[in-house]
């Protein structure tokens, strides 16, 4: 039997929200009985994305991790109330909308947080797949319809083909995976890994120039772990090192210079480290360079006339 | 209803259309009441006589309405209360077939062949009849959409951010999908690029603001009946200082328009002409009849009524400064689109994205069909960057590295690129000899031998706050690679454009290309959102090519729509008008002026209006359509006040929901969203001023907009409130030409290219039609690339005007020089010393920047970008879904605050953490937001969209000096100082404010 599955893809989700927005387009103020009872208008959210950052301006990298229920193929909540939630043959996970009035202990029996309390209607709910849609012939639920990218997509697949497709895809639990959701993620480095960036430069003729196309490694205890190279500013990044790796060396070469050697510890976060230059013990510029004390004699250079004049009056008094 | 009796009626319709006759007018009516109740209904309406005859008496015949019964007799009777008067034969045959020529019933009209008499809603009754005749089968027996296995029906419509499938069950929208193409539907088009076969998905794609729709029509703050201000008497007190304040109560329809008309009499009357004022919102609900380029401009010519000069006010950059250098006046200062597409992928080698958010903005109008096309930069690996002082939403989906200027300063770094360039020799030299004009002049200024300043990527670091080996590395990389220059949401749009002098970045934009050849492989503007490979032959207007409006001179309909639709022309004849960013001191202090844009011609810029035009008094009522200008003008709190002076005798205000402005109306008529009823028209397609705006999407979509449900409560179409209205003034055949808005609807697709390739009964069950793509091989030219060769003009559109050209028509720029210009002959013949705008691109440092007066007590530079969320204040707050975005606002202790980023490093500084309540603040003004720290801000810049709905303050003082305005309008910290001295454009994004945090308890 062919089991519903869904990839949810990190690179490709560019936060428009219109899977959150489709889901109430179908579910506030329509009733889907026996399948679900209305969604609240604005309380719950049956499938979200969230903004996520790492690294700091302007190294930022921002990404939208979408959740909702991961229809566990080993799920949780319907080990603990076997009478009330159920698993088609399809795989999907359905609350009974009769079953779960008056008991808002259920929300507790996911451990992932994605059953919700319908305060107005004393029920639990969650996420059907649409399968109210499905049933009727619909191809996919309505966040999969509305995404722009199919960052969201279902798959309808036996269990060893899904297997396949998490391994040829790199499919990834945002979970520990133990109760094997069918709900997968790609690309989720963006979320739970951490990066390295930095800048190297040189001095040429007094002029502070980006050190390109210069060798760049990952050191741990030595050994080399990663290599890359320099954009055309002078800027490298290594990307999906796990958090609390630890200790570790940047490590630059640059023709004609000792190698810069950066130590650095990566802990829950990503690093961003400040521009190093070969030759000095300077640190370059700072990517983002902050306003200085003669801003005003600048600003009044560049001003038009009467602007200029106004603003040496207001400075000067 | 017997299937057997309607088989039988639309055959009898058939007949008596084909045949051309009314003459059995009364069997007609009678078997069509008899498979209608509805219709029944319609006919029991007035019990009176109706003539038909000829001008001369010779042939007659009348129809008697009894208790909705008609029975037809030969002859003249004496009595007939509505007589319908043909010329003479000829002019009867022809009319009687309107159906199939609207152009002889037009003109029979227009000639007085055709005359219509009797009391106004009389024979206005009995010429809907007529007309409803025709539409027999749509509007009674609902034989439109399509039919769902499950019992729902299945409608099209069209929003401001895609197209739409409406599921309709029991009246009730059910739900609101994309489109997603059938089997029968046109296949999409394939563009072959490094190796690459790259084809779309087949559907239409939708923004968030769309999929929110169906909670925007349900709203509970939809206006659904007339209301009036309770202390607000026409013969009396009218407590115009109240404004804002006090309550409404319901009214009845009649009564509303009463007031309404007869206020527009006495105004008129009293006050001469111009007293009306007429504003809309700058977009409208979706459809080209409805839109208020069509609806509300036919109504108001018919009327005569001062309306507001428009600045362009997403591209004030490119008006007011790019366009001097290379010309595209019809766009105001827009580039060419054609085939960028292809060419970006095909052969550029490096993007550089400069204030360009087309992930936000949706390019315009254009859902999300650009994303794929940017998804595939990521595919095809092309390396790009992205120059905003925020990192937009396209810069976090687009790898690439975020640049952040400070804001309004973009100018200096373009120029030390320059700098580079002209230094290390790193551009184009024949281009720039054979192709461009003055280019020593600025060469000159770059290098500083003038001024002495040498314009260095280390002259800008301090400026911009970007690194000069960045702006070098970068300027080397552009330099060397063939680079397409993403500017804005399309191409020439961009928040860099609306700040202080941002016309001296959109002019550095346009020289920076001139130096590596516009036009050549890989050298283009684009964002990859406009220039798609499609047929732009088959044609079909947008919503700024005048709809129904007959107005030939001040909308697109003159170029376009006019000569394919018979139509009676309009035209308003009042010239007066108001700067838009100028209504509240016109309404206040009694006196505006600036400068006007244009699209004939670059230098039309350089005149100016002035009011109170010569021979006027001040405006006297507002009639305003919509309720945006506080969330969405610059230094908005102004126009609290100005409705609350007494200048204004009287202010109407039609519209949906009751958003910030629509509350300080006199009297509010209920507008209906276009869910509710009919109209026509294409995914993104504006015509106009954007012409070929639809060259964004994946595919053309050409749609009706079925009436997918009743309107709700009492509220009406415009169309039909401003129907009300005109027959009130005697003007209902001159407004509608006794057209519904479905009438108008078919006319349309009688006139464009539609009706060649589906049949209107197709098409309004079906819903949408797919223009299949171009062929590879007939692809178009891509745009400048016939000026990179020097060949002529040979894009496919009718601009710039002949005139335009100084040579010979059709080579060269819209330039005196026929090049692309770095020394603007135009600006230079204007004024060559006004030091805010030069001949020549320069950097000048914003009044309201670092180091500025302002700058003293304020630290933090704020810009306020077009939302992503919503559709300027469509879908925000009004209880829709859009408002349980975590982006879009910020639940804190049960009011949802407008959203203000800003760099955790500031915030520490001031003491302030994320998620908290904070008061943002200048001189203008105080607003309440939540607070969202984000590394998407660099140190001293914070960011808060544009565009709040709604406008409270909470003293209830609306424009009160020291007011807190807690719904998160931003505009009312926005300067309103132009953008430079000679435009009428906006400056919203240098903008200075400090934020502390909100101790003011919480807000109810």
């Amino acid at each position: 039997m062919k089991k519903f599955h869904m990839i949810i893809d990190l690179e490709k989700c560019v936060g428009c929200f219109n899977c959150m927005l489709a889901c109430k387009d179908e579910h506030v103020g329509n009733k889907w009985l026996p399948y679900t009872d209305e969604q609240q208008k604005h309380e719950d959210k049956w499938i979200c994305p969230e903004l996520t950052e790492r690294g700091e301006a302007p190294y930022t990298e921002v990404t939208y991790v979408t959740k909702t229920c991961m229809q566990c193929d080993n799920a949780p909540c319907i080990k603990k109330y076997p009478d009330v939630l159920f698993r088609r043959s399809d795989g999907i996970v359905l609350i009974d909308p009769q079953r779960a009035k008056g008991n808002p202990d259920i929300v507790n029996a996911c451990p992932y947080g994605n059953i919700h309390w319908n305060e107005e209607l004393q029920v639990a709910q969650k996420c059907t797949g649409c399968a109210h849609l499905l049933d009727q012939g619909w191809t996919e639920p309505r966040c999969v319809q509305a995404c722009p990218l199919h960052a969201i997509q279902t798959v309808f697949c036996e269990d060893y083909q899904w297997d396949q497709l998490v391994e040829t895809q790199g499919l990834k639990p945002i979970t520990s995976g133990e109760n094997r959701p069918r709900v997968m993620y790609k690309n989720l480095y963006c979320y739970n890994k951490c990066f390295i960036k930095g800048a190297f430069a040189f001095d040429k003729d007094g002029i502070e120039e980006a050190a390109v196309g210069i060798k760049v490694e990952l050191l741990i205890n030595k050994v080399v772990v990663a290599e890359t190279e320099t954009d055309f500013l002078g800027e490298f990044k290594i990307d999906r090192i796990p958090k609390d790796s630890g200790k570790m060396t940047i490590k630059a070469s640059m023709d004609g210079y000792d190698p810069i050697l950066v130590d650095l510890e990566i802990k829950d976060k990503s690093v961003v480290l400040d521009c190093y230059k070969f030759g000095t013990d300077e640190l370059g510029k700072p990517a983002v360079i902050l306003p200085n004390e003669h801003a005003n004699e600048l600003a009044v250079q560049h001003m038009t006339k009467a602007d200029a004049e106004e603003t040496k009056e207001a400075y000067g008094k | 209803m017997a299937n057997e009796s309607v088989e039988k009626v639309l055959k009898l319709l058939d007949k008596t259309i084909v045949g051309g006759t009314l003459f059995s007018l009364d069997k007609l009516l009678n078997a069509l009441s008899a498979v209608s109740s509805e219709f029944k209904d319609e006919l029991k309406q007035y019990d009176i006589t109706v003539q038909l005859r000829l001008k001369d008496k010779s042939y007659g015949r009348y129809f008697k309405f009894r208790n909705g019964t008609v029975t037809g007799y030969d002859g003249i009777n004496g009595d007939a209360r509505v007589e319908m008067i043909f010329e003479d034969e000829t002019v009867a045959r022809k009319v009687t077939a309107l159906i199939r020529s609207q152009f002889d019933f037009v003109n029979a009209a227009k000639n007085g062949q055709l005359v219509l008499n009797g009391p106004d809603d009389e024979a206005m009754w009995f010429s809907s009849l007529l007309l409803k005749v025709f539409a027999f089968d749509v509007l009674y027996l609902k034989n439109y959409g399509t039919k769902m296995p499950n019992g729902e029906m299945r409608y099209t419509t069209g929003t401001n951010g895609g197209p739409l499938f409406v599921y309709v069950k029991d009246g009730k929208i059910v739900r609101c999908t994309p489109i997603e193409f059938d089997e029968t539907d046109a296949p999409m088009w394939t563009i072959h690029a490094k190796g690459k076969a790259l084809t779309p998905p087949r559907r239409a794609t939708i923004a968030p603001y769309t999929q929110g729709w169906k909670s925007m029509v349900y709203s509970p703050n939809r206006v659904l009946y007339p209301m009036k201000r309770v202390d607000f008497d026409p013969n009396g007190e009218r407590n115009y200082e109240n404004r804002g304040i006090s309550g409404y109560e319901r009214i009845s329809w009649d009564e509303a328009l009463d007031i309404v008309a007869k206020e527009i009499i006495r105004v008129r009357q009293t006050y001469g002409p111009g007293a009306i004022f007429h504003t809309s919102g700058s977009h409208h609900n979706w459809g080209n009849i409805g839109y208020y380029l069509s609806t509300a401009k036919r109504f108001f010519n018919v009327l005569g009524a001062t309306t507001a000069q428009l600045n362009p006010d997403s591209w004030e950059g490119w008006a007011w400064g790019g366009q001097h250098h290379f010309g595209g006046s019809a766009r105001n200062g827009g580039t060419e689109p054609y085939n960028t597409v292809e060419d970006c992928l095909q052969n550029s080698e490096f993007i550089v994205f400069w204030s360009s958010d087309p992930e936000s903005t949706s390019g315009n109008y254009a859902g999300q069909e650009g994303t794929v096309r940017r998804e595939w930069i990521n595919q095809l690996g092309i390396p790009c960057v992205h120059i905003d002082p925020y990192q937009n939403a396209t810069a976090a989906f687009v790898h690439g590295r975020w640049i952040c200027p400070r804001p309004a300063t973009d100018a200096a770094m373009a120029i030390a690129i320059a700098n580079v360039w002209m230094k290390e020799g790193l551009y184009d030299k024949d281009y720039v000899k054979k192709r461009t004009y003055g280019f020593e002049k600025w060469q000159a200024y770059v290098l500083g031998e003038e001024d002495g300043i040498d314009k260095t990527p280390e002259w800008q670091e301090d400026i911009t706050g970007v690194p000069a080996r960045t702006v070098r590395g970068l300027a080397r990389y552009w330099g060397t690679h063939k680079t397409y220059l993403a500017c804005g949401s399309m191409t020439s749009f961009g928040s860099a454009g609306r700040t202080a002098f941002g016309t001296e970045w959109a002019r550095s934009m346009v020289c920076l290309i001139a130096m590596q050849g516009l036009g050549k492989p890989g050298i283009n503007f684009g964002t990859l959102q406009y220039g798609t490979p499609l047929d732009c032959k088959f044609w079909f207007p947008g919503y700024a090519d005048g709809g129904f409006s007959g107005d030939f001179i001040t909308s697109g309909a003159g170029v376009s729509t006019y000569n394919r639709m018979p139509q009676t022309p309009s035209i308003n004849s009042e010239y007066q008008q108001i700067p838009r960013l100028r209504i509240p001191e016109a309404i206040m202090e009694g006196k505006a002026e600036s400068h006007v844009m244009g699209v004939y011609s670059v230098h039309q810029q350089f005149g100016t209006i002035k009011y109170p035009a010569p021979g006027h008094e001040r405006v006297r009522m507002y009639y305003k359509y919509g309720g945006s200008h506080i969330g969405t003008q610059p230094n908005s709190k102004r126009f609290a006040q100005m409705y609350r002076c007494d200048s204004l005798e009287f202010v109407v205000n039609q519209a949906v929901w009751f958003e910030g402005e629509t509350k300080f109306a006199d009297v509010i008529l209920p507008a209906c969203t276009n869910f509710e009823r009919w109209d026509i028209a294409e995914f993104a397609s504006c015509g106009g001023y954007i012409d070929k705006s639809y060259l964004q999407n994946n595919s053309r979509v050409i749609f009706v907009q079925h009436k997918c449900i009743e309107p709700l409560g009492e509220s009406k179409s415009d169309f039909d409130i401003f129907q009300m209205v005109a027959n009130r003034l005697g003007l209902w055949q001159v407004y509608s030409e006794g057209n519904s808005q479905y009438d108008w609807c078919k006319r349309y697709y009688e006139a464009t290219d539609m009706k060649n390739v589906m049949s209107w009964n197709k098409f309004i069950k079906k819903g949408y039609y797919v223009v299949p793509p171009l062929p590879e091989n007939r692809r178009d030219p891509v745009a400048y690339n016939w000026f990179a060769e020097g060949r002529k003009k040979d894009t496919p559109e009718l601009t710039p005007l002949p005139s335009e050209y100084y040579g010979r028509y059709g080579e060269g720029m819209q330039t005196p020089s026929g090049k692309i210009e770095f020394e603007c002959q135009t600006l230079k013949r204007f004024d060559p010393n006004d030091d805010e705008r030069l001949p020549i691109c320069t950097y000048i440092h914003s009044w309201e920047g670092v180091g500025s007066v302002p700058y003293q007590k304020y630290k933090l530079q704020l810009i306020s970008p077009h939302s992503k969320y919503s559709f300027h204040t469509m879908g925000d707050l009004k209880d829709t879904n859009i408002n349980d975005i975590q982006e879009h606002r910020m639940l804190i202790d049960g009011h949802r605050y407008w959203i203000f980023r800003m760099n955790p490093k500031d915030a520490a500084k001031r003491g302030l953490k994320d998620h908290q309540v904070v008061e943002v603040y200048n001189d203008r003004g105080r607003v309440l937001c939540g607070l969202e720290l984000t590394e998407r801000v660099p140190e001293g810049v914070c960011h808060s969209y544009e565009s709040c709905a709604d406008y409270r303050t909470l003293e209830n003082n609306p424009g009160g000096e020291d007011t807190v305005e807690v719904m998160g309008c931003i505009n009312n910290l926005t300067p309103g100082r132009f953008i430079t001295r000679h435009a009428h454009g906006l400056a919203v994004n240098s903008c200075l404010v400090e934020v502390k945090a909100w101790e003011g308890g919480k807000v109810e």
